[in-house]
């Protein structure tokens, strides 16, 4: 839906109320924090929504963009419900206690949220560990840079994040012992001015790879194809805003646990919980390589990727330095849940402030 | 190999970022010339970044788009001067309205152009892009046509004294709507310059305050087109180093490295204020800021 904020509630309403027509179908919603294009994270989930919908001839889908994690989502959500659906994907991190609280207002609903901690009786979360790809992303980065310099272009500095960017940094030096991490925050989920600067700002800095975890990656990868030096992608495949300069990624495939999902709550069989896919599973993938990295490198990585599949590879394990040089993590020790869902540290060779 | 530091490439950095405020100042300075302050400036960007953004895209040329900003930062500044010459009506109020209508229309029309291609510009020599040539060329331009043609004192009177530009033989209320269409043309302009050249990118608000900080650094550009060009390198440069201290691991918090280019813009017109008793301020526009 492309209107102003003011204007969506109202072709929602109308949007319900001509679909009110088919209520037999089963209608499901999606809410996305941003643009359902923005070739990052929303759409990764809208993905995720088209498969489900292309899997289940005769299921209905609304969404709807550019929602806030404010009390707008409530009032996007009821009127969703109120038009039929009666399953809801609440995408944004946000959205969680919104959607806890009108689960028990409307029972019947089934509400999944994306990556939260708590449940309800009718409120299930689902998420995946990303680190195992951006670890082999960052294996990809540290075989390509020449200076042995990487930059890292980030949001907020929550746990998701920190461990997207230490993760990046351990797989680098697994390829160079010697790789760094430079960490610039941009302070907002898109804000393409200062990603262009950021960008900038790292190559004139000597770093020759740029990671990233902003909303959309557009102007992040073209800025380091325009400047001809390297991007790793996240959320969605980049290889169409930088064919040259894209090295590989890490990047989500949510359809087919949305539609397992589904089908358990059309069955009757689903029980709110919270659902974590990886790279095994495939709700997590290492994007295709680009043409800069060696063919060496490739089949490192690949040969790594397989022992993190097989569990012959761990990327959370010891032996794990700080930033400072402390040990966090003694060798073979893996790490706890606990310090990793609220990982707020960098490891050694990341040059950056968390706070 | 020696060790880059934070200061290489930092020219053309604070350029690269000053870029699209620099159209927007020397806008915003030929409207306030002209006697209006115009907050609507803000709106007047974003139409220019979405349409530049789209006709960009749909046309695969850069300088369509630039085009197409230009013409739609001007079409929406009318608005603010249809309210504030015929009807009349408070110059901040209308701005506000304008900036709204900006916002609202650029975020319906931008939200169907997320995520499509745009053919920027190939860079020149040194990581100069043409918006950057055409920005910097346009500063003695505006400045000279300003201060030494016939038109340009017209202008200038107008804004002074609307009555003596008048028994002068000018017609000040064509002379003020060109003046806001001037900035309007050129906020839109600067706009495009952000979406088609500097990010590649359409997000709804990009602007980010962009236009507001015109219309506070015109005062520190004391109303005048040369000036307007070290005004905006101030805040392109404090932008640029708020991201290379980062770059450079500097241990400074990146919240409080964000504020820089707002805090370097206000300390400079806090100083502009207090050691400048003649502000340089066009008569006309005294009236509005002191009745």
């Amino acid at each position: 839906m492309t209107l102003p904020r003011t204007l969506r509630p109202l072709a929602l309403t109308a949007l319900l109320a001509l679909s009110a027509h088919a209520a037999q179908a089963a209608t499901i919603g999606y809410i996305y924090v941003g643009p359902e294009k923005d070739n990052g994270y929303n759409t990764s989930m809208d993905n995720g929504r088209r498969f489900v919908e292309k899997s289940l001839p005769g299921t209905k889908t609304l969404h709807v963009e550019n929602i806030p994690e404010t009390a707008e989502v409530e009032k996007v959500m009821e009127r969703m419900i109120k038009s039929g659906a009666t399953i809801i994907f609440a995408t944004s991190y946000g959205y969680l206690d919104y959607a806890i609280s009108l689960g028990k207002k409307y029972p019947k609903v089934a509400f999944l949220h994306a990556g939260g901690l708590k449940t309800g009786d009718n409120v299930g979360t689902y998420w995946a560990n990303s680190d195992d790809a951006m670890y082999l992303a960052g294996m990809a980065a540290g075989a390509v840079s020449k200076t042995g310099k990487l930059g890292f272009i980030a949001a907020f500095p929550i746990p998701q994040v920190v461990r997207s960017i230490n993760a990046f940094t351990l797989g680098a030096q697994a390829m160079n012992t010697k790789a760094t991490t430079s960490v610039v925050w941009t302070g907002g989920w898109l804000q393409p001015a200062k990603e262009a600067e950021a960008a900038n700002s790292l190559i004139d800095a000597g770093n020759d790879v740029i990671g990233e975890q902003v909303d959309s990656p557009i102007t992040i990868a073209q800025t380091a194809e325009k400047r001809g030096i390297h991007v790793v992608g996240k959320d969605v495949d980049v290889s169409s805003f930088a064919p040259q300069s894209v090295l590989t990624g890490a990047s989500w495939n949510w359809g087919p646990t949305m539609l397992k999902l589904v089908k358990e709550i059309q069955a009757g069989t689903w029980k709110p919980s919270h659902v974590r896919g990886d790279l095994k599973d495939g709700t997590v993938v290492l994007d295709k390589f680009g043409p800069a990295v060696p063919a060496n490198a490739q089949k490192a990585i690949l040969a790594k990727k397989d022992e993190i599949l097989k569990d012959k590879f761990v990327v959370w394990s010891g032996p794990l330095k700080a930033q400072d040089g402390k040990e966090l993590l003694p060798a073979g020790k893996p790490m706890g849940m606990e310090m990793l869902e609220s990982m707020q540290f960098f490891v050694q060779g990341v040059n950056g402030t968390i706070k | 190999m020696a060790e880059a530091g934070i200061f290489d490439g930092l020219v053309v950095s604070s350029i690269r970022a000053a870029t699209p405020l620099i159209y927007v100042l020397l806008g915003e300075c030929l409207t306030q010339r002209v006697g209006r302050i115009n907050l609507g400036v803000e709106g007047q960007m974003l139409v220019g970044a979405a349409a530049g953004y789209g006709v960009a895209a749909a046309s695969g040329n850069p300088w369509l788009g630039l085009l197409a900003g230009a013409v739609v930062g001007s079409v929406l500044s009318l608005v603010y001067a249809v309210l504030t010459v015929p009807a009349r009506a408070n110059q901040f109020a209308s701005g506000l309205a304008v900036w709204m209508l900006g916002f609202g229309l650029s975020a319906y029309v931008g939200a169907g152009l997320v995520g499509q291609h745009v053919e920027g510009f190939t860079p020149l020599a040194n990581g100069f892009t043409p918006t950057m040539v055409l920005a910097l060329l346009l500063v003695p331009c505006i400045g000279l046509w300003l201060y030494t043609t016939r038109t340009g004192l017209a202008w200038r009177a107008v804004g002074e004294s609307p009555d003596v530009a008048r028994a002068a033989g000018v017609q000040p209320a064509l002379v003020i709507v060109l003046g806001i269409a001037a900035g309007g043309l050129l906020s839109g302009l600067g706009g495009a310059a952000l979406s088609v050249d500097y990010t590649r990118t359409w997000a709804e608000g990009m602007s980010g305050g962009r236009g507001l900080v015109a219309v506070g650094l015109v005062i520190v550009a004391r109303w005048n087109p040369w000036w307007t060009l070290p005004a905006a390198l101030l805040f392109g440069c404090a932008e640029a180093m708020s991201l290379r201290m980062q770059a450079a691991h500097s241990a400074i918090p990146a919240h409080l490295l964000h504020t820089l280019p707002y805090l370097a813009s206000l300390a400079v017109f806090a100083i502009a204020c207090v050691r400048l008793r003649d502000s340089g301020a066009p008569a006309a526009l005294k009236n509005v800021l002191e009745r």
